[in-house]
């Protein structure tokens, strides 16, 4: 139960910091429980992965770690620590609301934060290539997935041919 | 406008049945304003602008939001919980089957799952790729992404300390144009 508590305040600390998106602390995430042996490198990446085949928030991830680090109370410890603190600031944000539209600071933090994401975003994309991509070939399937969602392909589609062509790859390789 | 909880519930568990990809924040309209009718365009469009400087996950911050706003605080938690479950329960299966069968490096599994994360952080690149030219639209804009991929990305600051850094330098650059009068057309970040 200690471990249970020790994955909910490390995730309760990634689900307060995360501004601007869910993923934005998936840098540091991955940094922290790495380090802590919760997970290794390999498995921080198919957790990422399979998060993609949940529907919902991408953020669903935080249960494979939690898992990996403190078994069926750890995924719940993350889960809750993850989305609690945006959840419950959002529901005060009923009662709030019309004066925040009006407030100056809210509208200046709200545009401030659209570059900072990108930043964010931009951190993000290099710590998953350096943790999920190694070989031109996973970077060629990369750039082409890119390339179809940029072009407007469905989501859903890209991302089973990328599942589609990792098991053909393996299968050649064999 | 009040919603009885149980189909404010139903009402959630079905968009996070279908929610996938990144789209939650379209299929909450999808369910909530278009086909129920519960809530205004303009109403959703400023809500689920305003649930975005919230820290944590923009799709189940805004549901919990406008569960609350149909339902109380019980709707709020209905909510958040209708778009959760789905997803969770799924999610904890595949994790299960990850760590009793599938962990083995060079398996097929393995394999696959590369393909899905190349795939995935395509997802992310192409959402840059497309939020690049509204959101870095003035040399200030680009000035604090680089800045924050800079010490975050690269030099592996902690995040607090480079949030606590760009984000008032941020709100002062914007200060200005926030005077500007409320609701201004922004980019739609994927939540």
């Amino acid at each position: 139960m200690a471990e249970a508590l020790e994955v909910f305040l490390a995730f309760l600390r990634f689900g307060v910091l995360s501004f601007g998106g869910g993923m934005a602390n998936l840098p540091e995430m991955a940094r922290v429980i790495i380090s802590n042996g919760w997970v290794t490198g390999q498995q921080f990446a198919d957790g990422f992965a399979l998060g993609q085949f949940v529907p919902g928030p991408n953020m669903l991830a935080v249960l494979f770690y939690g898992l990996s680090a403190a078994g069926m109370p750890g995924a719940l410890a993350a889960l809750l620590g993850m989305f609690m603190p945006g959840a419950v600031g959002a529901m005060w944000l009923v009662k709030g609301w019309a004066w925040m539209a009006r407030a100056r600071w809210s509208r200046a933090l709200r545009k401030a934060l659209v570059p900072i994401s990108m930043g964010l975003s931009a951190s993000m994309v290099l710590v998953l290539i350096q943790l999920g991509v190694d070989g031109l070939g996973w970077f060629a399937l990369m750039a082409a997935a890119t390339w179809l969602i940029y072009r407007g392909v469905n989501v859903v589609w890209v991302i089973g041919g990328g599942a589609a062509l990792g098991l053909l790859a393996a299968l050649l390789v064999q | 406008m009040k919603v009885p909880l149980a189909k404010l519930f139903i009402a959630f568990v079905e968009v996070g049945l279908v929610a996938f990809g990144g789209g939650g924040n379209a299929q909450l309209y999808q369910a909530l304003v278009l086909r129920r009718g519960w809530m205004a365009e303009r109403e959703f469009l400023e809500t689920t602008a305003l649930c975005r400087i919230l820290p944590g996950p923009v799709f189940a911050n805004t549901a919990a939001h406008l569960g609350m706003r149909l339902g109380g605080v019980a709707g709020g938690v209905l909510a958040l919980l209708g778009v959760l479950t789905p997803g969770a329960l799924l999610m904890l299966f595949l994790s299960f089957a990850y760590f009793r069968f599938g962990a083995v490096p060079g398996s097929l599994a393995e394999s696959a799952l590369n393909g899905v994360a190349a795939a995935a952080i395509g997802l992310i690149l192409a959402t840059m790729l497309r939020q690049a030219p509204i959101a870095l639209d003035a040399l200030k804009a680009v000035g604090l992404a680089l800045g924050v991929f800079v010490t975050y990305g690269l030099l592996h600051w902690p995040l607090l300390l480079v949030l606590l850094l760009f984000v008032p330098v941020g709100m002062a650059l914007y200060w200005q144009e926030a005077a500007e009068a409320w609701p201004g057309a922004e980019v739609e970040p994927r939540g």
